[in-house]
């Protein structure tokens, strides 16, 4: 088990655009997410919610700021990492609205690819991800093609997927959105198991209040700033 | 590291399958257009080896016997015999008519030829070569007919006593080979309504009148002395050029030799019709390549979800790059290997001959290999600008 | 578990690539440069071949009498017609005589007169011979009285002179009597020439036969040696054949033939040589020969009609053959492709006599057993790899 120290962030500003006409997405932004916790980021649209999820995935480039993921400072008014694109691998998990599963790769595969980019060999990968699919309870879905399934069972396969390689950190964007509450309840159950049993960071970016009320702590995003506020922690079960 | 190519070609075989299939056809169009144009050559070259001739004889200052008419006495064939080099000198003629077997008949190209002479068929499939010096004919089987089958050439019946194969015309016709006088007067002799009527305009001219000598000139209107060519085998050891300068200079007679004769045919006969054609088959290649490119593409575009996802769980560039190309260049294999099997069945089919030469299909092969890994460049570049945020709404 | 919907998925997929693979493997080998020729082969036996001669004929009548005028004229009459049959001396027309009976009857006339003018002319010799004697008497009488001195010389001198002048024109009157009788027989020469001229205006058949045409009909202007009609005895017709020189060495009278009127293609005829041409034509390359009907087919054929004579020479002794479809010339030099193993190797040949079949003789070059190529699908090369086969053709090409 990794040790991992989940993710922080200081002082965080995008802005788009120059001079007059720049607009400030973010604006001053600070988290803090433990491994272990499952927190939500809840924030009406064009609060800069979906501009914090693609600088925490590291897919766009903060304007100014620093980020710690895992025990490494990889921004810090810079990208301090070259490979962006091996940090997503080997460090953060994404799950989104839909499964998005690779059609053309059956459910292991789909799993597996990640540790192969990483690395792995084919068997080891695939043994990983068998062991992710049993927790997941899919496992007897292993050898079937992503269209086969349902959608939750599809969700489950692509949340196996995000943890795969242990990262530090899964970013969840909006993945109960299309499920009824009962399939809902369900996701955000499996997602505080594997935060605990994978001593994962997870940030949940919602609006469904459906689940809110399960989260311990909960930001608040509003004009690219954000607050934090204690939320209800309801008991799942 | 499984292949995503393979993955992906294996998820959707039956679509890319049949966008192979498809491809192949067009490739397999591109490759018997290039049939078509090295068919035209061959039937030219076939048509000077299968003569068996080391040199023409023909009248002098025309291109003939092939390019031109030429008409040249037949009994000078014996002086050429006589001059030094001259291992066997044979009258022959062409004349381009309709053959008629039974209720169809055949266009076809009759040649007059001595039996056992130079311009006798160079091999056979069935049957004898002629030995009659009348009504026998060797003919090809590109005209349909079969051994014993009679034939009908102007106004007498021939039997078929042989065939042979790729005996053709420059442009294209399928050769009968009949004996010499046979030949001649068939190229002579039209039907029997024209000789009647030429009879009675010869009888009404008054200056005949005397009975004898009426039927002398209808007589001497009846045979034709002319032939179209002599060709001439030379002994070994004398070249061509030699053997021709003293015929041109003192039987003031055009003569070639087989390279002449291919430039008069390649460069002149079929000039006009094979830069028609080539010029088709490049525009065929560059549409072929335009439509293959397309495909990629446009196969490449709808995968755009995957790569973005690809791309956002870290699958190196390098990695997709490679898919994309991978999965073009099995298609051109497919393309390819459709192609050329679909060209060799239809190619026999076409009235004309077809000739697939192996270098064109190789050449095929690389133009095809190149075309998609270029089309598939284009297909990475868009691809790789896919911004893996796409993934993440808005 | 369900495993079977990919490996379903990749047997269908084997199913439909692999037989493609297959043919393209089938055609890279069977065509191109690869694939080798298909050849029928054969093995040298000794055959004992007939050779033959072909040749070309017409149906042609031996004799040809043409008839007509010796002298130009008018067509009077004509009692015959084509297909007639006629005997020799019937008389089968007669010209326009115009004015040859009144020739014939000033003739006549002059004749008689040319007799009278005899007559005359006898008389007058017979009154001027009575003369002469009497004045041959007379000057012997005076000569006589000249001696008795009874009548002047004188007188006797007119009397000798009167003596000779009758002489002289007595010579006169005989030679006018010769001048007539010569000139009655110039007309009774004459006479005899009317009279031949006249029996010439009819036109008489010189044998007996068929006429075969009929070229002027009467009213029409014939000029001397011109053909009236045509006849010919049709029990006279031979066959006028051409073969070509090369082949025709073995022609000799007396071979039999085969003669298939281009009427009657399907029932051969049989006949004999009878007769070589001296004379060939240097033109055509073609020798002449005459060649006769065992038995006349009924109904006779039509003069002018072709026909295909086959003329069988001799049966040769066993030796080796070849078909002619598998000699090639190489180089100047004729031969076969002989096959040793699966190599071709081009052996050159001398051939003897051939039949109209195609089976050739070699003399030199070949032995019985040798393994020769008949048939091929393109031009062989020592380098061509070859396949056997039973046939060519009837096999798709």
């Amino acid at each position: 088990m990794k040790e991992h120290t989940g993710i922080f962030i200081e002082g965080m500003r995008k802005r788009y655009g120059e001079g007059d006409t720049a607009v400030d997405a973010l604006k001053d932004v600070n988290m803090r997410v433990m491994p272990g916790e499952v927190i939500g980021l809840i924030g009406p649209s064009g609060s800069g919610k979906s501009t914090l999820l693609k600088c925490l995935g590291a897919v766009v480039e903060p304007t100014a700021g620093r980020m710690t993921l895992g025990n490494k400072v990889i921004y810090d008014n810079g990208w301090l990492i070259k490979d962006l694109r091996a940090l997503r691998r080997d460090n953060i998990g994404f799950v989104f609205q839909a499964p998005y599963l690779i059609p053309f790769l059956d459910v292991t595969d789909n799993v597996a690819l990640l540790p192969m980019l990483a690395g792995r060999s084919n068997a080891e990968s695939r043994k990983r991800a068998v062991e992710l699919l049993e927790a997941l309870d899919v496992a007897h879905r292993a050898k079937a093609m992503p269209s086969q399934l349902s959608g939750g069972e599809q969700q489950r396969v692509a949340i196996a997927r995000a943890l795969v390689n242990q990262p530090p950190v899964i970013l969840a964007d909006e993945p109960t959105a299309p499920l009824d509450s009962q399939r809902a309840l369900s996701v955000i159950r499996i997602l505080n198991q594997m935060a605990q049993q994978y001593q994962t960071a997870i940030i949940v970016v919602t609006h469904d209040e459906k689940i809110i009320p399960t989260f311990k702590r909960i930001y608040h995003i509003r004009d690219g700033g954000t607050h934090e506020e204690v939320g209800e922690g309801k008991d799942l079960e | 590291m499984i292949s995503l190519a393979a993955r992906d070609v294996l998820h959707t075989w039956g679509k890319f399958v049949f966008t192979g299939v498809g491809l192949g056809l067009l490739i397999g169009v591109t490759l018997t257009m290039a049939g078509v144009y090295r068919g035209m050559v061959d039937d030219a070259k076939v048509l000077l080896n299968n003569s068996g001739a080391d040199m023409w004889v023909v009248q002098k200052n025309t291109l003939g016997p092939y390019a031109e008419p030429s008409s040249i006495h037949d009994d000078l064939y014996r002086s050429i015999l006589s001059m030094p080099g001259v291992a066997r000198a044979a009258n022959v003629t062409y004349l381009t008519m309709q053959v008629q077997q039974g209720e169809r008949d055949v266009r076809a190209m009759v040649v007059g030829i001595i039996p056992d002479g130079p311009g006798e068929p160079g091999y056979l499939l069935a049957g004898r070569q002629i030995t009659r010096s009348h009504y026998e004919a060797v003919a090809d089987i590109a005209t349909g007919f079969e051994l014993g089958q009679t034939i009908r050439i102007r106004r007498h019946n021939y039997t078929v006593v042989g065939l042979t194969r790729r005996m053709v015309s420059s442009g294209g016709d399928p050769m009968v080979f009949i004996p010499l006088r046979d030949a001649q007067e068939a190229q002579f002799l039209k039907d029997n309504d024209a000789i009647i009527n030429e009879r009675s305009r010869t009888a009404a001219n008054p200056a005949f009148s005397r009975p004898e000598v009426l039927d002398a000139i209808i007589s001497s209107q009846s045979s034709n002395p002319f032939v179209n060519a002599i060709l001439v085998q030379i002994k070994p050891g004398f070249t061509a050029e030699k053997v021709a300068e003293p015929i041109q200079r003192w039987q003031k007679l055009q003569v070639y030799t087989r390279d002449q004769m291919e430039e008069i045919l390649v460069a002149k006969l079929i000039a006009t019709s094979s830069k028609q054609i080539g010029m088709f088959l490049v525009i065929l290649a560059i549409v072929s390549a335009a439509i293959v490119a397309f495909i990629i593409y446009t196969l490449t575009m709808g995968k755009i979800r995957e790569i973005a996802v690809l791309k956002l769980i870290g699958t190196r560039n390098r990695t997709i790059a490679g898919m994309i190309m991978q999965q073009a260049v099995g298609l051109g294999l497919i393309g390819f290997v459709v192609g050329k099997v679909s060209a060799t069945i239809w190619a026999p089919m076409f009235p004309k001959y077809v000739l697939l030469e192996s270098g064109d299909a190789l050449r095929g092969f690389i133009a095809i290999v190149i075309i998609c890994i270029l089309a598939s460049l284009l297909a990475i570049r868009a691809a790789l600008n896919v911004d893996p945020a796409e993934a993440i709404g808005g | 578990m369900k495993k079977l919907p990919i490996n379903m998925r990749t047997a269908t997929l084997l199913v439909v690539l692999l037989p493609l693979l297959l043919a393209f493997g089938y055609v890279v080998t069977n065509s191109g440069p690869l694939a080798p020729t298909p050849v029928t082969v054969m093995t040298v036996e000794k055959q004992s071949i007939t050779p033959a001669l072909f040749g070309i004929g017409t149906v042609e009548a031996r004799y040809r009498y043409r008839v007509g005028p010796t002298m130009t004229g008018r067509l009077l009459s004509l009692n015959r017609d084509v297909g007639d049959r006629v005997i020799a001396g019937e008389i089968l027309g007669e010209m326009d005589p115009i004015d040859m009976d009144d020739r014939v009857t000033a003739n006549k006339a002059a004749i008689k007169r040319a007799t009278a003018s005899i007559a005359a002319a006898e008389a007058h010799v017979n009154d001027l011979a009575a003369r002469t004697e009497y004045s041959g008497a007379q000057a012997k009488r005076y000569q006589q009285l000249t001696i008795d001195r009874n009548a002047s010389t004188e007188a006797a001198e007119a009397k000798n002179q009167e003596y000779r002048v009758a002489k002289a024109g007595l010579a006169v009157a005989i030679a006018t009597l010769n001048v007539a009788q010569q000139e009655l027989e110039m007309l009774q020469a004459e006479h005899e020439g009317l009279l031949q001229q006249r029996s010439n205006l009819r036109l008489v058949a010189p044998v007996e036969g068929v006429i075969t045409s009929r070229h002027i009909e009467p009213g029409s202007t014939a000029m001397a040696g011109q053909t009236i009609l045509e006849i010919i005895d049709p029990k006279s017709i031979w066959i006028n054949v051409r073969f070509n020189q090369l082949q025709s060495n073995e022609l000799i009278k007396g071979l039999p033939a085969t003669i298939v009127l281009r009427s009657r293609s399907n029932q051969p005829a049989s006949g004999t040589v009878a007769r070589i041409e001296l004379l060939a034509d240097p033109v055509t390359e073609e020798m002449l020969a005459k060649v006769v009907f065992e038995q006349l087919p009924e109904p006779s054929p039509p003069i002018g009609e072709l026909t295909e004579v086959t003329v069988l020479l001799p049966q040769l002794d066993a030796a080796p053959v070849v078909p002619n479809a598998s000699i090639k010339q190489l180089d100047g030099q004729s031969g076969v492709w002989r096959v040793e193993g699966d190599r071709l190797q081009f052996t050159p040949i001398e051939t003897g006599i051939s039949d109209l079949d195609g089976r050739v003789q070699i003399t030199k070059g070949l032995e019985v057993g040798d393994q020769v190529v008949v048939y091929s699908k393109q031009a062989l090369t020592a380098r061509s790899r070859i396949t056997t086969v039973d046939s060519l053709v009837g096999s798709g090409s």
